[in-house]
């Protein structure tokens, strides 16, 4: 009895627990299942299983299309957002620079600003500007989403840097541009890969910015949202598990090489 | 000769703080010199000014008689050895070494030669492609010298290097480090806060105090005959006696130390009656007995302390009301002064005489 009572705020935290895992598992696994029914509508029972949709899916040009454009587009914004990002974060720490809370602030203002808000002014930035929607439109939005992670990641291990590494190669003969390359970036380096996983998955991720500011080639998640107008079929459950996968395996490994790096 | 290292009234401060103020300081090359002094004194703004890492405020820096006040760290021909070592933690222990020669455009043959007769002068030979992380402390410090040494520097600059070490390291760094000075016959000027690891190891020792030099000489000279009350509390141990000055004799000055009177080499000074003056008395240069010695200066105390230290046996002794001494006993002598009362002596030419620069007279 006394047990029972003593154990209960431990009981309730595992059964909340459990639940949670449920609530977070179950849509996928759902989702998954679909996937392999051997019929063109989504419902249960799922009946004969098959890999025939999976098939289908590799073969639908329009897929493939338009993977091989979220990674473009998601390669040339994870590029600009570590360069810049990067280069932010070394002005935040460098000595002598006034400032540096503010720049701070600026540079992570993008991952606060809701998403919907971004995209439109955004929008309005461009067309005041003369520049078409469209690849770099959406390059620039994804860029500009992306810079905060970065910079913030940078930062933290900026901030554990031995102070006088650069100091050390500046005693040896390197001029500053040498000491970047070869001991700040090299010792910047998990982290960085870290931060530009991050940028590819919130690029491929990403449906409002590029909504607002792409052109008429759809990037995947816009794909998946018009096949989905169409009606759902076990099609769109095959892509979307494709995807799912894909960018959890990426995503461990993304944490996976950030924790390595902290134990360093 | 021409002295490989010349600060030139040089001042540094940081805002209203003066951490450097008018240093003169020459180096002769070859010599191990030690900047020493207590913490905040300024003996590592000295040193990285040096290495071109701040700028002075005021005056010149000669390094081989060519002014490089303003020359950029990368393109001075010095090298510091850091206090936390710095190394690169993601090159292995090869690859530190062979960084500043890569820079100086060495090619790969010479690089590689050179890399491997400097770690074979610490004995670093299987650790080439370790890295820094997977050292000890005491081969990182190696490490850390080799690094320093490989682009052959006019002087090697070393920030207390050995402070992160155990005592027991410490002391055979200290040997190690001054064999390798030796063999190299590079100029070394180190830095510490630690008057024995100073002592041990240089050839010329600048005690610093408050961003000024204080005294400047070899570890004997410094010990034996200080030139201040800071330099003589600051190394080693020291009984310091306030007197007075009651008369002089040839070179021996006759002093009142709390109504006892003793006698004192002059040391350079010439003394007037009533003058101040501190009488540097070292512990181990008196001599403790049972007996009233016949000569020299003599006292008689009761012992108030004894301390046993292993090799030696530290009594003090009070001599007059309130007025302590320290003495050293050798272990094969403490038998013989088992009672209160017993006689300190010393002979007047084991100590040296301070100005007292605080007294009006
Ligand atoms: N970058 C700096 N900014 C402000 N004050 C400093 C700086 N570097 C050193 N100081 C001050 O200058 C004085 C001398 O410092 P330092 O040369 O490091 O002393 P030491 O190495 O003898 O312990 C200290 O009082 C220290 O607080
Ligand atoms: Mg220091």
């Amino acid at each position: 009895m006394r047990n029972m009572i003593s154990d209960a705020p431990r009981t309730t935290l595992t059964a909340f627990y459990w639940a949670f895992l449920l609530y977070l598992l179950l849509p996928l696994t759902l989702m998954m299942a679909m996937s392999f029914k051997d019929a063109n509508f989504v419902a249960f029972p799922i009946g004969d299983w098959t890999l025939d949709w999976y098939a289908k899916v590799m073969a639908d040009k329009q897929f493939l299309e338009a993977c091989l454009y979220s990674v473009m587009i998601a390669a040339a914004s994870t590029l600009a957002a570590t360069t810049l990002g990067t280069w932010i974060a070394m002005l935040i720490v460098a000595e002598g620079i006034k400032g540096q809370v503010i720049i701070f602030a600026l540079a992570c203002l993008p991952a606060v600003v809701p998403g919907m808000i971004s995209a439109i002014s955004l929008r309005i930035f461009i067309s005041t500007i003369d520049m078409p929607t469209g690849t770099a439109a959406i390059i620039l939005g994804h860029t500009v989403h992306a810079v905060p992670f970065v910079v913030v990641m940078a930062l933290t291990r900026l901030r554990s840097m031995p102070g006088n590494l650069v100091d050390a190669a500046r005693d040896l003969g390197a001029d500053s541009v040498v000491a970047f390359f070869r001991i700040t970036l090299p010792y910047l380096g998990p982290a960085l890969v870290g931060g530009m996983i991050f940028c590819v998955l919130l690029s491929i991720d990403d449906f409002v910015r590029t909504f607002f500011l792409g052109g008429y080639r759809p990037t995947l998640p816009m794909l998946i949202f018009a096949k989905v107008q169409g009606g759902m079929s076990p099609e769109i459950n095959a892509m979307a598990t494709l995807v799912l996968v894909v960018t959890a395996a990426v995503g461990l490994y993304a944490e996976y090489l950030t924790r390595r790096a902290r134990t360093r | 000769m021409q002295p490989v290292v010349q600060f030139d009234n040089v001042t540094k401060s940081y805002g209203k703080h003066v951490a450097v103020e008018n240093l003169n300081l020459s180096i002769e090359a070859g010599k191990f010199v030690t900047l020493l002094g207590p913490s905040g004194c300024g003996k590592s703004t000295s040193l990285r000014m040096l290495g071109g890492f701040e700028t002075p405020n005021s005056g010149h820096i000669l390094l081989g008689g060519k002014d490089v006040t303003r020359v950029p760290p990368n393109k001075r021909n010095v090298n510091i050895v850091f206090q936390d070592y710095a190394l690169f933690p993601h090159m292995s222990v090869a690859k530190n070494i062979a960084f500043g020669l890569e820079l100086k455009g060495l090619d790969n043959q010479h690089i590689h030669r050179r890399v491997n007769e400097l770690l074979e002068l610490v004995q670093l030979q299987d650790y080439a492609k370790r890295l820094p992380a997977e050292l000890s402390g005491g081969q990182r410090q190696r490490v850390a010298l080799m690094r320093a040494l490989a682009p052959d520097p006019e002087v090697l600059l070393l920030d207390e290097p050995l402070s992160a070490l155990d005592a027991k390291l410490r002391q055979q760094m200290q040997i190690e480090l001054k064999s390798i000075q030796e063999k190299t016959g590079k100029t070394f000027m180190f830095v510490t806060h630690d008057q024995e690891e100073a002592l041990t190891m240089s050839d010329t020792i600048v005690v610093m105090n408050k961003g000024k030099i204080e005294q400047m000489g070899d570890p004997n000279t410094l010990y034996g005959r200080p030139g201040s009350v800071f330099v003589a509390n600051f190394i080693g141990e020291t009984n310091l006696l306030r007197s007075t000055v009651v008369g002089t004799e040839g070179d021996t000055t006759a002093l009142n130390w709390n109504g006892i009177t003793i006698k004192a080499a002059q040391g350079g000074l010439a003394p007037k009656t009533g003058d101040h003056l501190y009488v540097v008395l070292r512990p181990e240069a008196i001599h403790c007995s049972a007996e009233e010695p016949t000569s020299g200066n003599r006292i008689k105390g009761k012992v108030r302390q004894r301390v046993f230290k292993g090799n030696h046996t530290s009594l003090s002794v009070e001599v007059a009301d309130g007025a302590m001494l320290n003495a050293l006993v050798h272990p094969a002598d403490v038998a013989q002064l088992n009672g209160e009362e017993i006689w300190v002596g010393w002979k007047p030419e084991t100590t040296t005489v301070i100005p007292d620069r605080h007294a009006h007279n």
